[in-house]
């Protein structure tokens, strides 16, 4: 790794560090902007007990004076604190419940995604115009275009009513097959166009021509330089694209319940849980950062040409 | 070559962890197991809600919650059913209910005897000192929770949250009067008689938990330190997922729970939730989608239920918005009543029979009064059928279907009083604009789009505002608004939970009675003399009239007098027309006909202990 490499590198650690805190900020004040409170509800507390609660966890202090404390125990400590709606329970603790679910699944149905989506790629490009190029195409235009929550209600018929095959809750493990189907089934589709198109590039290229003309057996034409040079694209678009199923999936976990971060997200903001709303913005923000920095490094690692700075 | 490694890495990757997701898994059946299993032991699974907040019955707030906490712990009183399927409170830890003692001041005494053998789960000895604990702590400013207010009838209740100008607590030392006369023996003082006192000690709130047990603030989130003294105790809590309640063998009745494990699946999509209940994951669930409600009757006749449920959905009107033509003249006290004739006017033209069967399909029932059905009077008549003044209906208004043109006539004539009509069209032309606030959810749109048509049909012109749950709260709370939705479910059986909750400073006071512009407005009566009680205000304040009378009915010891004083407070907050009640909640919940010995309660909590599945 030369030295511009390393600049670059630490130059795009301070700016998601900025990005990260310009997050915590502005999450922090609008969160507090939004009307409603976490100790509202259809029936009331009183005002003694209001009062009380918001003094028990800091909420009557001045709203800077939250921020600051909030930013330097998160900081200093790592400590996201107490959840305002699961009382006794820490906003790390359920984080780490959804994110363990979320994750596994998230990385199994990038896997899948990937390996198949590499496979159908390669094989439609390799069979250019031919009728399995055609299917594949045709099969990954529906996938691309069908959205998550309608492609899972569907495997949710077919598979958990109709056959009754697998269970319809992500309670158990057999509960999670179908969700990483449905998750896995975009990102697949997707891999496969981006493959397809990539290598059809490649293999129009004059290295290929040469290595062709030079008499390389075509496996060797393929494996050897064909493959490795049309994956640039999926590897950039990898990084991302795992960001988006481990924290994207708030819908295929609603219509699975699937015990996921997701859903910890989506009821902390309709129960106006604060600090579990920051934990999960937080926890999701610095998710998608990551994973942008470890494809941009990627990016450069598959392709030695390509300067980072 | 590096590639082929790759890909076959990732291969096996991707292949090593599916098998591990199908591992352990029963293959036959889709979803968890129930019934019986080889042993005879017997196991049910059901799906209520999601993730309860809590599971400590005194922080415990939500109906869910509730049924949990009733399978965890055992209070001195609890709801059972006899032979003939009729709920009632019987005694639970406590030998017997015996009738208070009253005392000079007005106060009464009860003194409960604990049986013998009873135990916590982890096999230590339930005390007298244990409820002791768990009243105070329940009724405590330091725990703070929701459900405090159910510890206001015991005395020392108001000196524990007596605060001085600034707020600041005068006396935190102060404990509610309930002791310990030994380990076995238990007395309370309550501040004056009250009929629901024996239900109050089958509620969460009055369940006892041990004082080494939760001064783990966390003690309640985690199946290694939840101790419990009911009829299960909880082996597994996996969250966001599955609660598991097995039985308690310390448990004093323990021969009698027939159900051996209880799976509480945690989901709050009503559509999953069908689908684990047709695939037969799920013996009970709690939610149907709204649109689903008329196949499923139809389709399962014997597992949709319907219950009743002691709750009112109703649409209330700001008091202080203007409802007036912009002619108008008429101003304090003659404004307010003017409006309050109107108010009931558009009450009158709503179709109550039509939104029941067509819009909410749940079975529920026409309301015409705000005290839900349900609640028993003085005499242990339904409270609501003795409402209102009329002879010839229940409440304040005929709801029957035949009745609904001669209503219909009834608010156009007084309507006809305040705004100009139309003969032409039929219309009123000068009616102000309205905006019929609610919460995100169809079955809540539907209603008011109903609503907003019976409306539209005589020329008021009601525009459909939609907002996300906790900003619809707070922007219903402040009195942002000029017509909401609105729901209510009692705690107890008794008038008062749907009556105090309209005082000027109740949290709960949506309408905004005695607040703004209505603070200063002398335009309410009340004369309670013909009931022998010395209050009797013309044209007062809110704070005056409505506030007293509430004064009075929490001090008022005979019960005659006191369900006189609570149909007076309802009469009065009828006659302004504030609240528009559409109708009377029912619990819906489907449940596999294989499953015998459920019951559930008035107040929604759902019974499995007795339960077998066959």
């Amino acid at each position: 790794m030369n030295t511009k490499t390393l600049m670059y590198i630490v130059k795009r650690l301070i700016l998601a560090i900025l990005t990260i805190w310009l997050v915590i900020t502005v999450t922090f004040f609008v969160m507090h902007a939004v009307p409603g409170g976490p100790f509202v509800g259809e029936k009331a507390v009183t005002e003694s007990v209001r009062k009380a609660m918001e003094a028990k966890y800091g909420l009557d202090k001045p709203l800077f004076e939250q921020y600051l404390t909030y930013l330097s125990e998160v900081v200093t400590k790592l400590d996201f604190g107490p959840s305002l709606k699961q009382r006794g329970r820490n906003v790390l603790d359920i984080i780490a419940d959804g994110m363990k679910t979320s994750a596994m699944i998230g990385i199994i149905a990038a896997i899948i995604a990937l390996v198949i989506g590499v496979i159908l790629g390669s094989v439609a490009a390799l069979r250019r115009n031919r009728i399995i190029d055609r299917v594949i195409m045709v099969i990954t235009t529906a996938f691309v275009s069908m959205p998550s929550f309608i492609m899972g209600t569907l495997l949710l018929t077919v598979f958990a009513v109709r056959l009754n095959l697998l269970p319809a809750n992500g309670a158990s493990k057999n509960g999670l097959i179908l969700p990483i189907i449905t998750l896995s089934l975009y990102p697949m589709a997707y891999i496969t166009r981006l493959t397809r198109s990539s290598m059809l590039d490649v293999l129009g290229q004059d290295y290929i021509r040469t290595a062709r003309a030079k008499g390389v057996s075509r496996a060797k034409i393929i494996f050897g330089h064909a493959l490795k040079n049309s994956l640039i694209p999926v590897i950039t678009y990898f990084g991302p694209m795992l960001a988006y199923i481990v924290t994207g999936s708030l819908v295929v976990e609603q219509i699975f319940a699937v015990p996921g971060i997701g859903r910890a997200f989506v009821n902390s903001i309709t129960g106006r849980d604060y600090p579990l709303v920051m934990g999960t913005t937080i926890v999701l923000a610095v998710l998608i950062v990551v994973m942008n920095l470890v494809g941009d490094i990627l990016y450069k690692i598959v392709d030695p040409r390509i300067t980072l700075e | 070559m590096k590639n082929k490694v790759l890909a076959a890495g990732l291969a096996g990757a991707v292949l090593a962890s599916l098998s591990t997701g199908c591992g352990g898994g029963n293959t036959g059946s889709a979803g968890g197991s129930t019934g019986t299993s080889g042993s005879g032991a017997q196991e049910i699974s059901v799906c209520l809600a999601s993730e309860p907040g809590t599971l400590d019955p005194a922080l415990n707030s939500s109906v869910d919650g509730a049924t949990l906490c009733a399978h965890l712990f055992s209070g001195l009183a609890k709801w059972e059913t006899d032979d003939s399927g009729k709920l009632s409170i019987v005694p639970d830890l406590a030998t017997d209910l015996p009738e208070g003692v009253e005392n000079a001041d007005g106060t009464v005494t009860y003194t409960y005897t604990l049986r013998d053998g009873v135990k916590w789960s982890d096999g230590k000895d339930v005390t007298a000192n244990d409820f002791v604990f768990a009243w105070n702590r329940a009724a405590s400013p330091d725990l703070a929770a929701d459900y405090c207010y159910m510890m206001e009838v015991i005395k020392g209740y108001e000196d524990m949250w007596a605060t001085d100008a600034n707020g600041n607590l005068t006396s935190p030392d102060a404990k509610l009067a309930v002791t310990a006369k030994d380990d076995k023996t238990i007395e309370v003082t309550i501040n004056n008689y009250i009929s629901y006192w024996n239900e109050l000690l089958a509620f969460p709130s009055y369940y006892p938990v041990r004082e080494d047990v939760v001064s783990n603030e966390s003690w309640a989130t985690d199946p290694s330190t939840y101790i419990s003294n009911g009829a299960y105790k909880m082996t597994s809590w996996e969250h966001n997922s599955v609660i598991t309640l097995s039985k308690n063998e310390n448990y004093v009745d323990s021969a009698d729970v027939t159900m051996d494990t209880i799976n509480f699946y945690l989901s709050d999509d009503a559509n999953n939730m069908l689908t684990n209940f047709e695939n037969g994951s799920w013996q009970l669930i709690d939610d149907v989608p709204t649109n689903e409600m008329a196949n499923l009757k139809a389709k399962y006749p014997d597992e949709y239920q319907v219950k009743g449920q002691i709750g009112t959905y109703y649409v209330c009107w700001n008091i202080n918005q203007d409802l007036l033509p912009a002619s108008s003249t008429l101003t304090g006290a003659d404004k307010i009543k003017a409006e309050s004739e109107i108010r009931r006017a558009f009450s009158l033209i709503i179709d109550r029979n039509y939104i029941v069967e067509n819009v909410a399909q749940g079975g529920q029932v026409p309301a015409s009064s705000f005290v839900a059905m349900g609640l028993t009077d003085a005499d242990g008549t339904e409270f609501y059928k003795n409402a209102g003044t009329s002879s010839d209906y229940d409440g304040y208004y005929n709801v029957s279907p035949d009745s609904y043109q001669s209503n219909w006539n009834e608010a156009i004539e007084i309507l006809k009083k305040y705004y100009t009509f139309d003969e032409a069209t039929q219309k009123f032309t000068d009616i102000p604009s309205m905006t019929y606030l609610y919460n995100t959810n169809e079955g809540h749109k539907a209603v008011g789009e109903n609503i907003q048509g019976i409306f539209a049909g005589i020329g008021a012109n009601m525009a459909m505002e939609n907002q996300e749950w906790a900003t619809f709260l707070e922007t219903r709370k402040n009195g942002d608004f000029t017509v909401a939705r609105n729901g209510w479910l009692a705690d107890y059986n008794d008038p008062i939970s749907f009556l105090d909750m309209w005082t000027t400073n109740s949290g709960n006071n949506d309408v905004q009675y005695g607040k703004g512009d209505n603070a200063d407005v002398a335009a309410f009566s009340i004369d309670c003399t013909d009931v022998g009680v010395d209050l009797k205000v013309e044209n007062g304040t809110w704070a005056q009239t409505y506030d007293a009378l509430l004064s009075k009915i929490k001090t008022t010891t005979d019960p005659t007098t006191r369900y006189a004083l609570m149909h007076k407070a309802e009469d009065m907050l009828m006659e302004t027309g504030c609240i528009t009640p559409v109708y009377y909640y029912t619990d819906i919940y489907m449940i596999n006909k294989n499953v015998s010995g459920f019951f559930s309660n008035p107040l929604g909590y759902k019974y499995f202990m007795y339960c077998t599945v066959s």
